[in-house]
């Protein structure tokens, strides 16, 4: 097992050191210039190359590279072209607001889809199931950034709410944490919440059908017994693999929810950063992101082989 | 593959989704016909007005006709999907029948590219091809293609390797078969039925990217009409004018409903 | 309302005026004319701590004042940091940091400092701050923005702790209007060697400290308790909130969970009527336009340019783009009033399709030609005034096709000139010579478009060293027209810009610096 964790942590280096590659070129070779962009209209010729100089852009690319990566392996992620700021620091605490926004919006979607996906399993094609599967995909087929601007229109016409301006981190105020990250969090598990529904419903039909579980009814088992000791664990592997990516996939940025709600979140640095060339940022975030996303993909892995025995990892 | 499609014609709900693809593939090649107006054509006295029955879903804020826009727009979407979803599902189907056949070195390789591309956050590395490549419709589906590979190429790989495993494969290749003849006559139709559910989900991923991609101005170039593009320009109107956004997010919602109901039966 | 990636449309924004024509547009003249934006402002309640919490689209991009141009960045390092003068409502220029200067002769002032004011660290103001300030914005190693200003300048003398003189290489009529530049800013030397730059700190002699910036999400502000007027600021603290999504604005602005926020003329429309909100608006120094690369056919003839001028239907891209609340521009926006020369009447601004098509003809296009017009995607009304002119020119026969790209791109495309026609906005100054010089003459930094008359040249340049007002306005005035008639840029027209105040603040005035200054 260890030994199996061990070879897992070391794929992460061609994985890593490929995305540094794929990030650091690419960024080269697109049209834009960081000094350009700063300096604006009014900047003369000096001040422009003077800027680039201080980058270090009027070097080879190949230096410029190995000049990074000696940085990164050394966990010094250079400053932001743009603020002069360190980018690790920044990286990780826009990273926390994410991560907070990711989890929120998992644990409001399974509330919601488990439950509903359970039920629907196993009231196969009544009335409660039908309803169960439209609002699934109703979930999972409305674009969020309409969800969210119409969320955000009908709650301040009709109720005169919106959310606090101003992010503030959960450990200073807890509840106006929570009322900030509330709504985008709704947005977001709606979404989920779709997917992990009908995943749960078809994953749990797929277990009731088993030879086992006929054994255990035969044998007299309560159904609800049937259902939460027997059905349900073996059913979570499927559920666990499509909780496993969206997360995955949120922590990387959920730039869209993040800028309408205007949460200072991974996806807004690098959003912005692509837009305004600002290089060590988008190279050390988008790094950064690879890495988490394959740690929660082994996460993932890792659990699966706890809720089924059967799974071992050599 | 006869017991999927049985199953996709036995079922009623099935066949309603069935009918409603194409109904919007009908749409899509028709629209010249079916459009009362041109997707551009701008009637500048008439903007922002309700529907009617001069313009059927209203018109926006240049005064065009919505109904004809949704119209086009089903064209695009069309093509983002078939186009993105080609690229990706046809890229995964090769790398994937490669790796799970072949194993060893091929597999390392294909896998560990795949593995850089997967851990790229999605709208991100569609942002980043979109960057290189310049932003306009055929490169918007090019990215989006590129970011469905890897889940592509997963899924095959792991329905080879399983296949691969029967009897009458491991017959095959002791008969000396050759290994090309053995992938497209004996692997490729049984890894079919998982195939074509990753397909039909990857088809609304496709449209919900290109909506969420037209959010952060990387859509199709306007004038073209696209849902993405549509929904997205209306949330400024949608207060005074709600249909400008009502009628693009229901063709969103509609087609994404009939594109995957019958996958979740 | 720029964004800190509207450099280009931006840059003249900067400068810190109030324009006696807009006092009637705010729609509050009897708020104490304050000078200081904020200052002016003050909450209700009496009693609590007076807070003013601001919405804004756009988060700075640093705070360093030699260093960061952006708009974002401007609004709030000019709470923050003084100049040795600014400009008054009637733009006429006033003492700041310095409280009298006088000019021996043409190409020389000497300033008098005010004794006794602090930096907010402490530190008292000198003549050396002044001369070390000046020199970090000319030393090349600072990259600084607004080096081009003081090109000019050829040296800086201490004459005393509060004396110091700017000698000039040659006389300049807007060395003093540049001065009141919010970049312009007197700053401490011992704070930079401290900080290696400014862009995370900034400690000035303003009427607000600078307290702390939270990235993406807030900067807070508060009271400098001894800035150098009196009774000033009135605000205990001021807050500006990062929040770029229009709609979250709009109902943060409407739930009172911000009291100022900047709007589209769309939302501006929807809460005109809303209790506990009023919207103001004024009119912007920038204008929207079309660019062309006078160096490509088929743009190389000036009969192309006008004929394009001539199909383009001003009209309906005020209605359309800006919900009807614009005015016609031609290259110095019409807030700057008397420099502005009025186009609404000039042949090439009426709308004429058959004037179009000769001119066309003239020029060997009878047929029309294809083309392809770049915007931005950043900017919605930049994509929909690119939509408006494709339809318009379709009917003098030139099919354009819209290439709309992203910001990074967008700007490289502009400094490279790599597209045959660009839509943008440019902010015209708060001097003529800005908008003229700058963009269009043959040396102009700005100048992108490869544009090169000697006739204009001469203009522009006799314009610069012309100090007196009557005469340099006729030079002007001349120079307009010629860039009219050769048209290197279609200049459409110059928007509205709205303010929402929840009526918990009182006595808020904006005005185009204030624009510039808040929102």
């Amino acid at each position: 097992m260890y030994a199996y964790i061990l070879r897992r942590l070391l794929m992460l280096i061609p994985v890593l050191f490929g995305v540094s590659v794929v990030i650091f070129f690419t960024l080269r070779i697109i049209p834009g210039d960081v000094a350009q962009t700063i300096l604006g209209t009014d900047a003369t010729e000096e001040a422009l190359a003077q800027l680039r100089k201080d980058f270090g852009l009027d070097r080879p690319v190949l230096e410029q590279y190995i000049t990074w990566m000696s940085g990164v392996l050394v966990g010094d992620f250079g400053e932001s072209m743009r603020t002069g700021r360190e980018v690790l620091p920044d990286i990780l605490s826009r990273f926390k607001i994410t991560f907070e926004l990711t989890m929120l919006s998992a644990i409001l979607s399974w509330i919601i889809a488990i439950p509903l996906g359970i039920i629907a399993g196993i009231k196969r094609n009544t009335k409660t199931d039908f309803t169960v599967r439209i609002i699934s995909l109703l979930g999972v087929s409305i674009p969020n950034f309409a969800l969210a601007t119409v969320l955000i229109l009908v709650l301040a016409l009709t109720f005169s709410y919106s959310p606090p301006v101003g992010y503030v981190g959960f450990f200073e105020d807890p509840i106006k944490n929570l009322q900030i990250l509330l709504l985008p969090s709704i947005v977001l598990g709606t979404a989920m919440a779709g997917a992990v529904m009908r995943m749960t419903r078809s994953s749990i039909l797929e277990i009731l059908r088993q030879d086992f579980i006929r054994t255990i009814r035969a044998k007299g088992a309560k159904e609800r017994l049937v259902i939460f000791n027997h059905a349900l664990r073996n059913a979570m592997i499927p559920i666990l693999t499509i909780i496993g990516m969206q997360i995955g996939v949120l922590l990387g940025g959920t730039v869209i929810i993040e800028q309408i709600f205007s949460l200072p979140g991974l996806g807004q640095l690098v959003l912005t950063s692509i837009n305004q060339r600002d290089f060590t940022v988008i190279q050390g975030a988008i790094l950064f992101i690879a890495f988490v996303f394959v740690l929660v993909n082994l996460l993932v892995d890792l659990l699966y082989s706890y809720l089924d025995p059967r799974i071992t990892y050599k | 593959m006869k017991e999927f499609l049985q199953k996709l014609t036995d079922d009623k709900v099935g066949l309603v989704g069935l009918i409603g693809i194409v109904l919007v593939v009908i749409l899509a090649l028709l629209a010249p016909l079916i459009a009362p107006y041109k997707p551009d054509q701008m009637f500048t006295n008439h903007t922002l007005e309700g529907p009617s029955s001069q313009f059927l879903f209203g018109t926006d804020e240049f005064g065009r006709d919505i109904f004809s826009r949704i119209i086009y727009g089903a064209q695009v979407s069309l093509q983002v999907g078939l186009i993105a979803v080609g690229i990706g599902a046809i890229g995964g189907l090769i790398f994937g029948l490669i790796s799970g056949y072949f194993q060893g070195k091929a597999d390392q390789i294909i896998m560990r590219i795949m593995d850089v591309f997967f851990a790229f956050p999605d709208i991100l590395l569609a942002l980043t091809i979109i960057a290189v490549l310049g932003p306009n419709l055929t490169n918007t589906m090019i990215a989006i293609g590129i970011v469905f590979m890897p889940v592509f190429t997963r899924l095959v790989r792991s329905a080879v390797m399983t296949v691969k495993e029967n009897e009458y494969i491991t017959n095959a290749q002791a008969i000396g078969v050759k290994p090309s003849l053995i992938i497209i006559r004996h692997i490729t139709p049984n890894i079919m039925a998982p195939f074509i559910v990753q397909i039909t989900l990857a088809l609304s991923g496709a449209i919900l990217t290109e909506a969420a991609l037209s959010f952060l101005g990387l859509g199709v170039q306007p004038p073209d009409p696209s849902w993405g593009v549509m929904l997205n320009d209306a949330r400024t109107y949608m207060e005074f004018a709600p249909w400008t956004i009502l009628f693009p997010a229901g063709a969103i919602v509609i087609t994404i409903f009939v594109l995957i109901y019958w996958v979740i039966v | 309302m720029f964004n800190r990636k509207g450099l280009l449309v931006s840059v003249l924004l900067l400068f810190v005026l109030v324009l006696a024509a807009c006092t009637n547009v705010g729609g509050n003249d009897d708020s104490d004319s304050q000078n200081e934006g904020t200052e002016g402002e003050e909450a209700k309640e009496t009693d609590a701590e007076q807070v003013l919490k601001i919405a804004n689209d756009q988060e700075p991009a640093g705070l360093d004042p030699h260093k960061t141009p952006a708009h974002s960045s401007v609004r709030i390092y000019s709470q923050v940091y003084s100049g040795l003068v600014s400009f008054d409502e009637n733009m006429e220029v006033v003492p700041d940091l310095a409280k009298e200067w006088n000019q021996p002769n043409d190409t020389t002032y000497v300033f008098t400092l005010r004794e006794g004011v602090q930096f907010h660290n402490g530190n008292e103001v000198t003549a050396e701050d002044v001369k070390y300030s000046f020199e970090r914005i000319l030393a090349e190693e600072t990259a600084s923005h607004i080096a081009s200003y003081f090109s000019n300048v050829e040296s800086i003398e201490v004459v005393g702790d509060y004396e110091v003189q700017f000698n000039l290489s040659n006389p300049d009529a807007t060395f003093l209007s540049n001065l009141t530049n919010a970049s312009a800013a007197i700053v401490d030397q011992e704070v930079i060697e401290e900080n290696g730059d400014l862009q995370q700190v900034a400690v000035g002699t303003g009427p607000f400290k600078f307290e702390e910036w939270v990235a993406d999400s807030r900067v807070n502000l508060v009271k400098n308790e001894n800035y150098f007027i009196d009774g000033q600021p009135k605000l205990d603290e001021v807050i500006y909130y990062t929040m770029k999504e229009e709609s979250a604005r709009l109902s943060a602005i409407r739930t009172g969970e911000v009291d100022l926020t900047t709007l589209t003329a769309q939302s501006a429309e929807l809460i005109s009527n809303e209790e506990n909100i009023e919207v103001k608006d004024y009119q912007s120094l920038e204008y929207s336009y079309v660019g062309f690369n006078v160096n490509a056919e088929p743009l190389d003839d000036p009969k192309v340019r006008q004929a394009l001028s001539l199909a383009t239907n001003r009209q309906a891209i005020t209605d359309i783009v800006w919900s009807g609340d614009a005015v016609v521009s031609g290259p110095v926006a019409p807030s700057m009033g008397d420099w502005a020369i009025d186009v609404e009447s000039h042949e090439l601004y009426q709308h004429d399709i058959e004037k179009a098509k000769s001119l066309l003809e003239e020029a060997g296009y009878a047929d029309g030609f294809d083309i392809t017009i770049t915007t931005a995607s950043t900017y919605a009304d930049m994509v929909d005034t690119a939509q408006l002119l494709q339809q318009q020119w379709k009917e003098i026969g030139v099919n354009a096709e819209i290439n709309q790209i992203e910001w990074g791109e967008y700007i490289d495309t502009w400094s490279n000139t790599s597209a045959d026609v660009l839509i943008g906005r440019n902010g015209s100054g708060t001097d003529p010579d800005r908008s003229l010089n700058y963009f269009f003459n043959t040396e102009g930094s700005a100048n992108v478009w490869g544009f090169s008359d000697s006739e204009f040249d001469s203009l522009v340049e006799e314009g610069k060293v012309t100090v007196d007002q009557e005469q340099r306005k006729e030079i002007y005035n001349k120079a307009q027209e010629r860039l009219l008639e050769l048209s290197p840029n279609l200049f459409l027209v110059s928007p509205m810009k709205y303010v929402a105040v929840r009526d918990s603040v009182v006595n808020f005035t904006p005005y185009p610096h204030d624009g510039g200054r808040h929102c």
